[in-house]
């Protein structure tokens, strides 16, 4: 049952209402899985992946059929490596050689582990792993490398960060910190899933050459994920904002939070948004070398999520007392936008680049440089969607201006066509009703009594008082008798 | 192996000073040995240097400048001399009033640049680099540039300064032949230290209390250009056509890169200068417009001459930026200073001339 309060919202807010219907009435995925024709383990896979992941399962499950098994093992092989790194209950002696040896274990038959701390939401995968692993050796051996690989990497990543103690306690340093530690957490996803794409021939090849745009979308997501999640990090006693930005401001972590350095702490925001913001257009370039449509959805409705939520942060002290969420009305409608074309797409990162400009405070040190990374996104998506043309000139390019002398041509004929079309049709009717007029006058129709009677009702229609007066029509004897 | 004589035109000005800086600071300046031709001398304040030889001279007086360039004998002319009419001359259609702006304007610009032009090639100059401007173009006053590229085609400049430069360029570029190879570089709106219009016309907005005044939707994107890249350009140019020519005969977009929003950039210029408006008034484009109009009718009756126009609010309210992928493509050229630093900079340098002035 819907509460009260969200009942009253949509009955004020009928445009967030109305695109939740939309999603849910007229979103038709792409492929569709039958579940229940898979093996056992495998659709335990799909359970844990639904408790995993619930915002976006719903997408890994549209997948292209070639790719639906391996992205979701994919995802689960990284929520394993996952739930170990974050455990404070493991001791380091223990977590380093799993982590440093999880991509063996993807491989280890009946392999699980049971020695996770109770609160760990996602225990239970790693109780159960043996169901990962029976799945996961009957992919395809090209799609186990790059699973493997990433996870080793990934795996290795995490086991520095874990060792360095001074990470643990003081958090992330420089902003090159920073930027790593999203590499190994998301920028590594973003290789990995390019090279499952570009391995079913569902995307373009030449994205594997361009190291810099996958790594972008792995940023800009882990980013937007951190710049909100400050406050919640910050209560679980872990901090991702890089000190080289808050250290301009205040001089310990916990002080943005303090109700008198509001002012320093929105510009700590504006400083992390801008690095988020900066990632944008090779996140919008990388989209279009996406060939498949149910790849493009999974990788763009999370990029238009993060450019939305990058939006609702920005400027907003909320992110230091609360969680901000995007609505559920705006989040169908990212969805709907998200599911068609990279047009749209662009369309949704112009939309919240000029939200994000509008919201910019010119008091703010980096004021001017959020606005040219607006500015940027907007200059990007004209070279990819021109919304202008250039003129012809005559002179330079005779082939053009002929072309558009021959143009205008037709545009002239076809104005024309539609004129005698018209006329064509007037003239039918009129022809028509001409032929039926004289049938019936031929036939003895007394057009003259019809019309007198006619004048008459519009007369007493009208109300006239004079319709006593008004002469009955002279009525001629004799009709035609010519049948 | 003998200099290549670099022979610069308006060599004293404000761009011409940066060209000649930025020949000098390439990793081997004594490659190039440079002359600086003006009507001016180095002024006070602005900055001569003592590798750089100084020649006096008008180019509209064609013997004068025939004779420097027979006593220089220079391989390579980089031609910045040009004038911008500014205020409200920058907008004035042609007509009695505004006769005598345009005649200057055109003299200079175009019989400048013919002059130039035909006496480098006389001389035997191998290259001629030109600086134009994205106002051939981007001058139609009442329409928006979005990204436009070098294949839009030129000749709609309505103001005085956008026709003549029009014609100027394709007089440069007309003159392009294999033993005289020519281009021409389109800088948009230039700044620096020592910047004699936009920073200075911005600032002034502060004393004449204009800050709060949020012209049109403030969504409109805009180039600016820092003088050192435009410089840098320059160089390139030259280098170029002295050694593969891709670029001869083209003409080439020159900007920052870096589109922004005039009002954000008017801004943090004032926020350089510690002033921040103490309140914000949008207004609509439609109505602005009309102000304009009636302003113009007004100074029309009064015969005075205001500031406020409808130029002023085109000029303000369109989008006017352009796409610099040839450049980094046939010059290599890349922005080296982005436009926050480089706003700071040219501010610094204001600030610290405007105290100057205050102490005097």
């Amino acid at each position: 049952m819907p509460s009260i309060g969200s009942i009253a919202y949509y009955a004020t807010h009928p445009t967030q209402l109305r695109s939740i219907i939309q999603w849910k009435v007229w979103h038709n995925p792409v492929h569709e899985l039958d579940e229940s024709k898979e093996t056992a383990s495998l659709q335990r896979c799909f359970h844990f992946l639904r408790l995993t992941s619930r915002s976006f399962v719903a997408v890994i499950l549209e997948l292209h059929p070639e790719l639906l098994v391996p992205i979701s093992l994919f995802y689960l092989a990284l929520r394993g490596l996952d739930t170990i790194e974050d455990d404070m209950t493991i001791p380091l002696e223990k977590k380093e050689p799993l982590l440093r040896d999880f991509h063996n274990i993807l491989e280890k038959d009946g392999w699980n582990f049971t020695e996770n701390g109770p609160n760990e939401k996602d225990r239970q995968l790693l109780v159960e792993f043996h169901v990962f692993v029976e799945e996961y050796k009957k992919l395809k051996p090209a799609y186990k490398a790059i699973i493997k690989d990433i996870t080793e990497r990934m795996g290795n990543g995490m086991a520095d960060y874990a060792k360095n103690a001074e990470h643990n306690i003081a958090g992330v340093n420089t902003i090159q910190d920073y930027e790593l530690y999203c590499h190994y957490v998301a920028g590594l996803v973003g290789e990995g899933l390019t090279r499952l794409f570009v391995e079913a021939g569902l995307a373009n090849p030449a994205l594997l050459k361009r190291k810099d745009l996958h790594e972008s979308m792995g940023q800009l997501l882990q980013q937007v994920n951190i710049i909100r999640d400050v406050r919640e990090d910050f209560d679980d006693k872990r901090r991702f904002y890089p000190k080289e930005v808050w250290s301009k401001h205040v001089d310990n972590f916990e002080d943005i939070f303090k109700p008198e350095n509001k002012a320093k702490a929105l510009a700590i925001n504006s400083e992390m948004t801008l690095l988020a913001l900066n990632r944008a257009d090779d996140c919008l370039y990388y989209l279009a070398g996406l060939r498949e449509q149910s790849v493009f959805n999974f990788c763009a409705i999370p990029q238009s999520m993060a450019m939305a939520t990058l939006e609702a942060c920005f400027q907003n002290y909320d992110i230091y007392l609360k969680n901000v969420k995007i609505t559920k009305g705006d989040a169908c409608q990212l969805m709907i936008e998200s599911t068609q074309n990279l047009q749209l797409v662009c369309e949704v990162f112009k939309r919240y680049a000029r939200k994000i400009h509008q919201k910019n405070n010119f008091t703010d040190p980096n004021f001017l440089k959020i606005s040219i990374a607006c500015g940027k996104i907007e200059q990007f998506i004209e070279t990819i969607f021109p919304s202008q043309k250039p003129p012809i000139d005559a002179k330079q390019n005779p082939a053009s201006a002929q072309e558009a002398e021959r143009l205008k041509k037709e545009a002239e004929e076809a104005k024309w066509d539609n004129i005698y079309m018209i006329g064509a049709v007037v003239a039918t009717i009129f022809v028509i009703t001409g032929t039926m007029l004289l049938t019936a006058w031929l036939a003895g129709a007394r057009f003259d009594i019809a019309f007198a009677q006619f004048k008459q009702q519009i007369g007493q229609l009208l109300g006239s008082g004079d319709l006593r007066n008004s002469t009955s029509p002279k009525v001629s004897p004799e009709g035609h008798s010519e049948l | 192996m003998a200099p290549i004589k670099v022979l610069i035109t308006g060599g004293t000005g404000f761009l011409g000073t940066a060209i000649i800086q930025a020949f000098l600071a390439l990793p081997d300046p004594s490659l190039y040995a440079i002359t600086a031709l003006d009507i001016n001398p180095p002024s006070l304040g602005t900055q001569s240097f003592s590798q750089v030889r100084y020649v006096r001279s008008n180019i509209l007086q064609r013997e004068e400048l025939k004779k420097v360039f027979e006593e220089a004998r220079p391989d390579v002319v980089v031609h910045t001399v040009a004038v911008s009419p500014i205020g409200p001359d920058r907008y004035a259609p042609y007509g009695k009033k505004s006769k005598r702006v345009w005649d200057t304007v055109f003299e200079i610009n175009i019989e400048g640049t013919r002059n130039v032009v035909e006496v480098a090639e006389e001389a035997g100059v191998k290259a001629l680099v030109h600086t134009s401007s994205v106002t051939v173009l981007l001058d139609e006053l009442d329409k928006d540039f979005r990204n436009v590229d070098e294949t839009w085609s030129t000749g709609r400049a309505t103001t005085c300064y956008g026709a003549s430069k029009t014609i100027a360029e394709n007089l440069v570029l007309d003159a392009n032949k294999p033993d005289f190879l020519t281009c021409a570089l389109r800088p948009s709106a230039l700044f620096g230290p020592n910047d004699p219009v936009t920073i200075p016309t911005i600032h002034g907005c502060i004393a004449n209390g204009e800050t709060p005044f949020i012209l049109g939707g403030n969504e409109n994107l805009q180039d600016y250009t820092y003088v050192g890249n435009v410089a840098d350009a320059h160089v390139l140019a030259v280098r170029n056509l002295l050694n593969s020519a891709t670029a001869a005969g083209e003409a080439i977009f020159i900007t920052n890169g870096e589109p922004v929003s005039p009002r954000d950039l008017c801004l943090a210029i004032w926020r350089e200068f510690d002033h921040t408006p103490f309140f914000q008034l949008r207004i609509p484009e439609n109505f602005a417009w009309w102000v304009g109009l009636g302003s113009e009718w007004w100074n029309w009756i009064s015969g005075s001459k205001g500031n406020f126009s409808r130029g002023v609010i085109l000029d303000a309210t369109k989008d006017r930026y352009v796409n610099i992928t040839k450049a980094r493509q046939i010059l290599g050229y890349e922005p080296r200073v982005g436009l926050p630093e480089a706003f700071r900079i040219s501010c610094q340098s204001f600030k610290q001339k405007f105290a100057a002035q205050a102490k005097t």
